[in-house]
């Protein structure tokens, strides 16, 4: 389940090192983690250990940050989404002070808040006001300078709310799956016949495939006990066995009653008879 | 700075020598200021005078010493010369601390450079007596900034003579100093850091300081110390080959020559633990779990034998998992070393670190509820009990949900995280950028932002992320209530119920079948790295809605018994003996061999096991029998 998070299966051996070793660390390296990261945007890959790897390069060297990177690893992280990879994103932005030394204006915290919010929609499944704010005038330049960059991001956005659908529901309103997706008519069509889902026209009621979470059933669950919760009690139970058969053979029935079994260090009250 | 931060790539997992030497030798370049102190340099004229006014003011600081602690400090240095572990252990871990509720619980303990003639100069000892006496300093004293930069060098000059000596070096160190160091030296980075950080507090002397400071401190160098004594001691290819069962002389092979020695192998574990801890306090939970990939977790590791240590790592294992949202391994983790707090406290009582240990569980008693609010698990009844008891008001405002569950989280969270770090110091060497910082020029910059310091503060970051999962979450024990009384509901009717837009909640229960699902680490499993996982369902509760219709199901858990019964046997089993450890009355003299004493006695044998078994046992058997 999470091994293709941890290492995603289009990863190079050359970002394997880097995320694994201590070339992490590397400052020289950031830029072969940056071109992974645009290669990531061009090609619809997601890899979150590796942009994890170029905002820890940034958290400790800040005349390496590049804020056009940070929002472009944001938008990847927030489409991961319910995983928490934009949280673990932003927990490594520091706070800097100034950024005298950009040519231009920092365009990241300006942009922080919408990016916080958009990703807030998303994890809480307001699916229609998301795009309601997506698509409106303010965020024009989001739009324009970062997500048209990023190839396939309204799909992924829709990927979050299939993968939200598909868990709660057997069936849904064509309107109601149209207003998460942000599709409409034909468009709308197309997508839910490549998702496989079927349609049926009359009722506009798509149907949603069995999947393991839309699958509900009442179930008792019962305790299972495993070997080593009893550990304490069959080896005292082994020990008492031993003891019988050391010592009072001739009361097996009761040993547990036989107080005269040797303790080291004690002497048992009468000599034994001698057999 | 730059050629600093050369040393820390250029080794690799699998490092030659060489490479490995350069290590730490380019790092700690700040060797000059130590060895004057002690080492009297070849005076000039003009110093002569200044000298011997320190030399006179020095004996006259040695005659203020107590002789019980010259006698303590030579035998101590005699403990280390010898490498006699049990003397030194005795030294440090109660010689020290007697001395210092004596004669140093409010001041310094006597610096290295006036006990130096006790132990006849040996820098090692003075090292490792430096250790001691800034670690004093911090937790019982305020440290100023000489004392925070001397204990870097300090730092610095102890994992210099361990790491670049010609081979590995022969001295040998209890366990738990060892993990001390560790601790130490992290908890100081951390502490310094957050000073570093309260930039209108500064006088111009330290600003200066600060801001000439350099690597001091800093968040490479400190990351440079605990991979190149990870990766001297090659400490992770040991676990995985001791994994693997390999002979004592594979072992040894694979290890190396530092390797073998223990004082290497047990700082190379505990820094993988420093690792994990450094890196939540930077905020990186990925990574902080990713260092521990080799180490398994369970309390048959012989590492776990240091408890501090063995405490720490559940602590910030635990902590990382509640920022991944992975709140049943978060559970788990805490319920298992919570556990083990209980059955170990017998021992520790008396145990020096037995305060920081307590403080710790307590925090994560803390976590625990946090958790249990956000996933609620019946994993262990006995834990919940008492976080119910410790943070039981929270905890009922936490389960209740909804808005005003926020101070509560918000409560527990801060109480309970670590103290989080910021990596870079303020720009102490730019006074213009210093200046703006103390004194924004405008509000109108950050008008969202209602103060600068909780801004700048990184654990408010953190606070912020947590509290914008939990609210998310917030809506759902109001949800879950309401689903509980019904098998089927229209949507339409629950929201009449809710007062709220019905898709407005159909969105929010997307969001309840969301959080109900968690990825966990698959149970009974060992092994594996702390990342790894599968989705997991955490709720008793689930449902499906099928257009307009929701349709519940509750699985319920059956009753437990098991847990009873074995409490149970077990106690009875300990009755059992500690009533054979008795000592038996002793039977009159002339009575003894008689057998009819006991015939009647033990017709009720079975309920008085403290009937003594006579000589005549065949009889008083007998009646047993028939009885």
């Amino acid at each position: 389940m999470t091994s293709a998070w941890i290492s995603p299966p289009t990863r190079t051996e050359l970002i394997e090192d880097l995320v694994s070793g201590v070339d992490r660390y590397n400052p020289s390296n950031v830029s072969i983690l940056e071109d992974y990261l645009y290669h990531q945007i061009r090609s619809e890959e997601y890899d979150c250990l590796a942009n994890l790897a170029i905002l820890k390069l940034y958290q400790f060297n800040p005349d390496l940050y590049n804020p056009d990177v940070v929002v472009n690893i944001l938008i990847k992280a927030m489409t991961a989404s319910p995983l928490p990879d934009f949280n673990l994103c932003i927990s490594l932005l520091d706070e800097r002070p100034s950024n005298a030394n950009l040519d231009e204006p920092d365009p990241l915290p300006a942009l922080l808040p919408t990016l916080k919010d958009l990703h807030s929609l998303l994890y809480r499944c307001r699916f229609p006001a998301f795009w309601q704010i997506y698509r409106s005038e303010d965020l024009e330049s989001l739009r324009d300078n970062y997500t048209v960059e990023c190839v396939g991001f309204e799909n992924s956005v829709r990927e979050v709310a299939v993968r939200a659908v598909k868990a709660a529901f057997t069936r849904i309103s064509t309107e109601r799956l149209g207003s998460y997706l942000n599709l409409t008519g034909p468009a709308l069509d197309a997508y839910i016949q490549k998702l496989g889902w079927t349609a049926d026209a009359a009722s506009s009621v798509v149907s949603i495939p069995p999947n393991p979470d839309n699958q509900i059933e009442a179930t008792v669950v019962q305790e299972s006990i495993s070997l080593p919760q009893l550990t304490k009690v069959i080896s005292h139970a082994a020990l008492k066995v031993y003891d019988i058969f050391q010592i009072s053979r001739p009361s097996f029935d009761y040993g547990d009653l036989d107080i005269t079994s040797t303790q080291p260090g004690k002497q048992p009250p009468f000599p034994k008879e001698p057999s | 700075m730059a050629q600093q931060r050369m040393a820390l790539w250029a080794a690799e997992a699998d490092i030659d020598e060489d490479v490995d030497l350069s290590l730490a030798i380019g790092d700690y370049g700040q060797n000059g200021q130590y060895e004057d102190a002690h080492i009297q340099p070849p005076q000039i004229d003009e110093a002569t005078l200044i000298a011997m006014q320190q030399h006179m003011a020095q004996q006259a600081a040695f005659s203020q010493i107590p002789d019980v602690v010259k006698g303590f400090i030579v035998h101590f240095h005699q403990a280390v010369l010898d490498n006699n572990l049990a003397e030194i252990t005795v030294a440090y871990e109660s010689g020290w601390n007697k001395y210092t509720e004596k004669f140093y619980s409010r001041t310094e303990w006597p610096e290295a450079e006036i006990i130096a003639p006790l132990v006849n100069d040996d820098p090692i000892f003075l090292i490792l007596y430096r250790e001691l006496y800034y670690r004093h300093v911090y937790s019982r004293l305020q440290p100023n900034i000489d004392d925070r930069f001397h204990s870097y060098e300090n730092s610095c000059e102890l994992f210099n003579y361990l790491l670049n000596s010609d081979g590995p070096v022969q001295l040998e160190l209890p366990e738990q100093w060892l993990w001390d160091i560790i601790d130490e030296f992290i908890y100081q980075f951390q502490v310094f850091c957050t000073w570093r950080s309260k930039v209108k507090s500064k006088t111009d002397d330290e600003v200066a300081m600060l801001a000439e400071g350099g690597p001091v401190w800093s968040s490479y160098s400190v990351l440079n110390v605990l991979y190149s004594l990870i990766q001297k001691s090659r400490i992770n290819d040991y676990i995985v080959a001791q994994q693997e069962g390999k002979s004592p002389e594979q072992l040894a092979e694979i290890v190396g020559e530092y390797g073998q020695r223990p004082l290497y192998r047990m700082l190379g574990y505990f820094s993988i633990i420093g690792l994990l801890r450094v890196h939540v306090l930077l905020g990186d939970f990925t990574l902080a779990l990713k260092v521990m990939d080799n180490v398994e977790l369970n309390q048959k590791s012989p590492f776990t034998r240091v408890t501090a240590c063995h405490v720490t790592t559940y602590y910030y294992v635990g902590f990382c998992y509640l920022m991944l949202r992975r709140y049943p391994d978060a559970i788990r983790t805490f319920v298992t070393v919570l556990n083990f707090i209980m059955r170990m406290r017998q021992y520790h009582t008396r145990s020096y670190q037995y305060d920081q240990i307590s403080k710790t569980a307590d925090r994560m008693y803390a976590l625990f509820a946090v958790c249990n609010a956000l996933s609620p698990s019946r994993l262990d009844d006995n834990i919940t009990n008492i976080s119910k008891e410790r943070y039981g008001e929270q905890f009922a405002k936490m389960a209740r949900g909804g808005e005003e569950s926020l101070p509560a989280f918000e409560e527990l969270f801060l109480y309970a995280c670590p103290k989080f770090i910021t990596a870079n110091p303020p720009p102490y060497d730019d006074p213009v950028a210093l200046e703006a910082l103390i004194s924004p020029p405008s509000p109108v910059e950050s008008p969202t932002q209602s103060s600068p310091s909780s801004s700048t503060d990184p654990t408010h970051r953190h606070l912020s992320l947590f509290l914008a999962d939990v609210a998310a979450q917030a809506p759902v024990p109001t949800l879950r209530s309401f689903l509980k009384l019904y098998t089927s509901l229209g949507a339409k009717k629950l929201a009449n119920f809710l007062d709220a837009d019905e898709e407005e909640m159909v969105q929010e229960m997307m969001m309840m079948k969301q959080v109900s699902k968690s990825i966990s680490r698959i149970p009974g499993t060992d092994k594996g790295s702390l990342l790894d996982g599968q989705m997991i369902t955490t709720s008793d509760l689930n449902f499906v809605i099928d257009e307009n219709m929701v349709h519940i199901a509750e699985s319920t858990v059956g009753r437990r018994y098991a847990g009873w019964f074995i409490k149970n046997t077990e106690r009875t089993q300990r009755i059992f003996d500690d009533l054979k450890h008795m000592p038996l009355p002793q039977p009159p003299k002339n009575a003894a061999p008689t057998p009819t004493i006991t015939g009647p006695s033990s017709t009720g044998g079975d309920t008085q096991p403290r009937a003594p078994r006579t000589g005549g046992q065949k009889v008083a058997w007998g009646g047993a029998r028939v009885a």
